[in-house]
């Protein structure tokens, strides 16, 4: 019963920080993805972005999302739009963060331009505290293909598991293969 | 490693059992005297000061705070200025501004008062400031949070349910936990109509007394409900829900008219009060800019313009606010603001930058080379270095190309 709360709980935590659910009604992404799940890392189901872990969510976790441009994010209501620089999108992603008062103390540690799989796009670093003080380090990258904003997040406990675990992300990084989306 | 994140979780489950107990303790006590009653009332009292104690310390230790001694010092002139004659001994009335560009004021029993930079920046004058102090001031003095405890101490599931909904609110699971559930209830629910009623009755008369103009706060009312239709702002707040607004105005306009008005004009010096809000202006606009509520940062920035009309922070923002709302006719006028900042301060890197970048998007790729490069010459240790150089090398193929 517990462990399911948690688990209720994290979808939760996870939706939020995925800005997955506000904003009105917008066209399905047009692009899709492929990667290769990194061995002893499981999925949590969900039917709006992939989720991974390799022990439990709170210690580790990696989330991908296909976002159309045009959907809001959960704060600011600042959009992405086809002609954006990296660095634009970048700033839009950093606005959310910041604003996003969940996450506690929230540190800037990067923000750089990368090209992810032949796309132009952005990595950016920072950490947070949850309410209880435990510090969080995020790798985040992302990047604009036509209507389509992509985003993969490595989060990990900073003090053990980020270093840990780090290398499995990159790998799963490198396989990441855009695609048509499939019409549903 | 064992990381517990349960317990933030949890929280609201916690505070439904704390405040069932509560009003369990209240049933368990069928003949009570009257003694008793008011015993129980003063412990009921201490408690909530209590819990008060201890919602602020977290408030204030998640850097919710904005540190500014100076303007701190301000407000609580403010607030001795409208202190009535009788308040109960151990009752301090002290203000803190919480940085939020959301529209609130609350207060708590102790006598802790909370203003969001939000709902400061906009203010015209020292009289609408004053106008919101008083309220909320005659809440903590007439002691609505007891009265309020009375009524739902036996409804714990209404006290949860206003905190949830601060909770369930985008942006603001922090404060709201906070704020825990005594906040929770002065910040979003109010309290009753007739409580609000009884605060705008009770601080008219203390901001009449005090000698500013009472109905001041009838155009930061109507300020506020345009803000709120202009940039299609939602927000969970009491000040930031149009019945709660309209029906703070009507309570207003329902009190009489003051007969000396005229001669409380004085104290409507908007630009005396502007130079004492001085720095939190930009600061809320920085806010809002995130948010991407442009047209109210921009109403702020011009605020402090007014009092400051060579800042160059000033024009830098105003140009960030036209080239990031990404309007094509806005991106003149946006190298026009960065092109005065670059005047008034030539060393300022930011706008070199920012004209760079439109010129760089425009495929201006010579004009965009020129700022880049100044920018990276002010400032070669820039954060987004590794962005400019990028452009700096497209530039250079562009050119050779």
């Amino acid at each position: 019963m517990k462990r399911l709360l948690w688990l209720s709980l994290l979808i939760c935590v996870v939706s939020l920080l995925a800005c997955a659910h506000s904003g009105g009604l917008t066209k399905p992404a047009s692009y899709g993805y492929k990667v290769n799940i990194p061995e002893g890392w499981r999925k949590i189901d969900n039917n709006r972005y992939l989720l991974l872990t390799k022990e439990n969510p709170f210690q580790q976790y990696i989330l991908v999302q296909n976002r159309p441009i045009g959907k809001s994010f959960r704060h600011t209501k600042k959009k992405m739009h086809t002609t954006m620089l990296p660095e634009e999108a970048a700033q839009i992603v950093v606005d959310e963060l910041i604003s996003d008062q969940n996450l506690l103390n929230l540190k800037l540690l990067n923000n750089t331009p990368l090209n992810i799989s032949g796309y132009d796009g952005f990595k950016i670093l920072y950490t947070y505290q949850d309410g209880e003080g435990h510090t969080f380090k995020t790798l985040y990258y992302g990047f604009i293909k036509a209507d389509t904003f992509f985003n993969l997040r490595f989060t990990a406990a900073d003090r053990f598991h980020f270093q840990r675990d780090i290398d499995a992300f990159r790998l799963m990084l490198k396989s990441l293969e855009i695609v048509k989306a499939k019409k549903t | 490693m064992n990381i517990r994140r349960s317990k933030l979780f949890l929280f609201p489950i916690g505070l439904l059992l704390l405040a069932s107990a509560t009003g369990c303790s209240t049933h368990s006590k069928p003949q009570i005297s009257r003694v008793a009653e008011s015993l129980l009332e003063s412990e009921a009292e201490q408690m909530l000061w209590e819990k008060s104690e201890r919602e602020q310390r977290t408030l204030e230790s998640n850097g919710l705070v904005y540190a500014d001694p100076q303007f701190e010092g301000y407000l609580n002139q403010v607030v001795a200025r409208l202190m009535p004659e009788t308040v109960p001994a151990n009752l301090v009335i002290r203000v803190k501004v919480i940085k939020s560009p959301y529209l609130n004021a609350f207060a708590y029993p102790n006598g802790m008062i909370y203003i969001h930079s939000g709902l400061l920046a906009r203010m015209d004058s020292e009289a609408q400031l004053a106008a919101v102090l008083a309220h909320e001031m005659a809440h903590c003095i007439q002691r609505h949070a007891l009265r309020a405890f009375r009524k739902y101490r036996n409804q714990p599931a209404y006290l949860i349910a206003v905190q949830q909904t601060l909770l369930k609110t985008k942006g603001l699971q922090k404060l709201a936990h906070a704020m825990g559930v005594t906040g929770a209830m002065a910040a979003i629910s109010g309290y009753t109509r007739e409580l609000e009623a009884e605060a705008d009755r009770i601080g008219f008369e203390w901001v009449l007394r005090a000698g500013y103009n009472p109905k001041a706060a009838l155009s930061l009312f109507d300020q506020m409900l345009s803000d709120l239709a202009a940039d299609g702002l939602e927000e969970p707040f009491f000040f930031g829900s149009h019945p709660r607004i309209r029906q703070r105005a009507e309570n207003l306009q329902n009190l009489p008219e003051p007969a000396m008005i005229d001669t409380l004009a004085s104290n409507n010096d908007r630009q005396a009060f502007l130079a004492k809000l001085d720095q939190l202006l930009i600061d809320n606009a920085r806010l809002d800019i995130r948010l991407g509520r442009f047209q109210v940062a921009r109403t702020s920035v011009e605020k402090f313009l007014s009092i400051k009309p060579d800042d160059t922070r000033a024009y830098f923002l105003l140009g960030e606010i036209h080239r990031q709302r990404g309007q094509r006719s806005d991106v003149q006028t946006a190298i026009g603001y960065y092109s005065r900042a670059i005047r008034l301060d030539p060393s300022f890197a930011a706008p070199h930058k920012a004209i760079g970048l439109i010129h760089y998007k425009k495929g201006q790729h010579d004009l965009a080379k020129k700022f880049f490069e100044s920018c990276l010459q002010l400032s070669p240790d820039s954060p987004d270095k590794a962005y400019i150089k990028g452009y700096l090398k497209q530039c250079t193929i562009s050119e050779e190309s």
